[in-house]
């Protein structure tokens, strides 16, 4: 009876633990605000960080907001869609002007809508998976291809421990003169920032493949399209997904600073607007949403890997 | 004087009837080395040796001392460096499908259902066959090593022996004239290891006992129990033939009569002189 209790509790464990860890950070988050509260006759110099109840309200009013908007015109699906889609075309294409004749409708509300955090959000992941699968589908192709050969890991290694380290921020002005745009500048940045850990564990993973399964495929006489599909592939698409997890959660920590720099509708932009307009309450709110959706990004490339690995 | 003629007429014919079979396997002149930083390592060096159709031949020896390497040349995962390897009268050049394998350490994808396992080196080696015709050799073989009802584990959720009787079942599946076995039974406890022992001459005798079988092993009752002649290598570096010896045991052999037969403990003993150079601890001096 006891120990069945006993193992009941230890299943909630981890839930507990986590409970544990974020009432620390919600505690020393807390301090930080009262650190920060504004001296007795110098109310107007500067301003107190909001703390974690707060901000948790801020997120209510914004997710009202947001919540209002949706019920208040059909057209806030649309905005969206507009947003996503001015993303992916190029400025004053035929494209662009089709999407603004297409779903400008009410001005003023579209204004309101582009203002809300969930547009911005929906925004920020479009561009996001844009980069992301565009430099995946450069990385995962190289690295197949470096990883079985030692030469061609030989070759490209140098170049990719000279480009790796290169902040993202750097990379910001170069893909501004070369495509001129904003935009495109952002998911140019994401694309080379977020390449390198795909296409280093794909060719880890292609050079790791083990001696003994590559004699299966000698020994019973392997075509090339079977060694690929029945060995090549199921041995490394494990690491292939533990690059995509690292990558996914680099893309996501570049493009705030990428909205910051190229302002557009994404979630950094909002938290700089926020900043401007002395909103911090807002900008506590976006770098909650930033964390949580971070986390999401990476549980699901976990769950994905999982799913890929194969159990010796 | 009569009698010695008529000796002599029974020896030709044995020696006649022997000649019949075919050689499965010509070994000429073999030497195998390698380049390494440390400069040029020497395995084998020149080993002759005939193999005939339907024989079991064990390849006996130290850790180290070439005999892996020398069925490598048979297989074909090895290039001799010079010499040559003829199998079923062809040039080895490289591995192929007349020449199974069994590897020491079961070499199953463990990604792929034991089922699988054995189908995709079917599908390689039958490419002509239909799907029907593929699935049915993969399901008699698997019968024949009783793990039909295993077919839809992954290779993870066996034990050694079974994994090692998917991987004799695969080698088995596509037919191949010669059966080349290296330390298929290392890694098993003793008393998994004899049961394989009879389940792989029983798969044998299924087979009218028309394949040729060439087994590395450091087992010495192992090579008794299972080989024809049993092929003792010197120690390695450069390892050339010690000595070649003839098992001349009835089959079937019943693994407990065996070991009382005199016969037995005289080709032990002749192994482990040959193997062995100190028996006990007196023998320093």
């Amino acid at each position: 009876m006891a120990s069945k209790l006993k193992w009941t509790l230890l299943k909630f464990a981890p839930i507990f633990y986590t409970i544990v860890g974020l009432s620390i950070l919600a505690f020393m988050w807390q301090c930080v605000s009262w650190g920060t509260a504004p001296k007795p006759g110098k109310e107007n110099e500067t301003q107190q960080i909001p703390g974690p109840i707060a901000t948790i309200d801020t997120l209510g009013s914004v997710i009202r907001e947001d919540s209002l908007l949706v019920g208040q015109n059909i057209g806030f699906g649309q905005t969206i869609m507009m947003e996503v889609g001015l993303n992916l075309v190029p400025k004053q294409s035929g494209a662009e002007k089709w999407i603004n004749s297409t779903f400008d409708k009410d001005q003023t509300y579209q204004d309101s809508a582009l203002k809300s955090l969930t547009v911005k959000l929906i925004g920020s992941l479009g561009r996001v998976l844009a980069g992301f699968i565009l430099g995946s589908l450069l990385a995962i192709p190289i690295g197949l291809v470096m990883g079985s050969s030692k030469i061609g890991l030989n070759i490209i290694n140098p170049i990719v421990q000279l480009l790796k380290p290169v902040s993202p921020l750097a990379w910001f002005p170069l893909g501004m003169i070369a495509l001129s745009s904003a935009g495109g500048a952002t998911i140019f940045m994401i694309v080379i920032t977020s390449l390198w850990p795909t296409l280093i564990n794909t060719a880890f993973g292609v050079s790791a493949i083990p001696e003994d399964h590559k004699n299966v495929a000698k020994a019973f006489g392997f075509s090339l399209w079977k060694y690929i599909t029945k060995i090549l592939i199921p041995y490394t698409l494990p690491h292939i997904f533990t690059g995509l997890k690292l990558s996914i959660g680099i893309a996501w920590m570049v493009i705030v600073a990428g909205e910051m720099l190229s302002g557009g509708n994404g979630l950094g932009f909002f938290a700089w607007e926020s900043y401007n307009g002395g909103d911090l309450g807002r900008l506590l709110t976006a770098i909650v949403v930033i964390g949580t959706v971070g986390i999401i990004l990476d549980k699901l490339f976990t769950y994905l890997q999982e799913k890929v690995s194969y159990k010796s | 004087m009569e009698t010695t003629v008529i000796e002599k007429e029974i020896n030709m014919e044995t020696v006649a009837i022997e000649d019949l079979r075919p050689n499965s396997i010509e070994i000429k002149n073999v030497t195998v080395s390698f380049d390494t930083p440390k400069g040029i390592y020497t395995a084998v060096k020149e080993i002759d040796l005939t193999v005939k159709k339907g024989e079991i031949i064990a390849l006996i020896g130290h850790s180290g001392c070439g005999k892996s390497t020398l069925m490598g040349t048979i297989s074909g995962m090895t290039k001799q460096t010079s010499g040559e390897v003829i199998a079923n009268g062809n040039p080895v050049k490289g591995p192929g499908p007349d020449r199974g394998i069994v590897f020491q350490n079961y070499s199953l994808l463990p990604w792929l259902t034991v089922y699988k396992n054995i189908f995709e080196a079917v599908d390689s080696v039958f490419k002509d066959k239909s799907k029907s015709e593929k699935h049915e050799i993969v399901e008699k073989n698997l019968k024949m090593v009783n793990l039909f009802e295993h077919k839809d584990k992954l290779p993870g959720q066996l034990s050694g022996g079974m994994k090692q009787r998917v991987a004799i079942a695969r080698a088995f599946s596509i037919n191949p004239s010669i059966l080349l076995l290296d330390e298929p039974f290392g890694a098993l406890d003793a008393l998994t290891k004899s049961s394989m022992h009879v389940e792989l001459l029983k798969l044998r005798n299924l087979d009218n006992r028309e394949k040729t079988i060439i087994i590395v092993t450091h087992d010495i009752d192992e090579a008794i129990f299972l080989a024809d002649r049993v092929v003792v290598l010197n120690n390695g570096p450069a390892s050339t033939i010690k000595e070649i010896v003839d098992v001349k045991l009835a089959r079937p052999r019943n693994k407990k009569d065996i070991v009382h037969d005199p016969e037995y403990m005289k080709i032990h003993d002749r192994l482990l002189g040959l193997l062995i150079d100190k028996f006990s601890i007196d023998d320093i001096h």
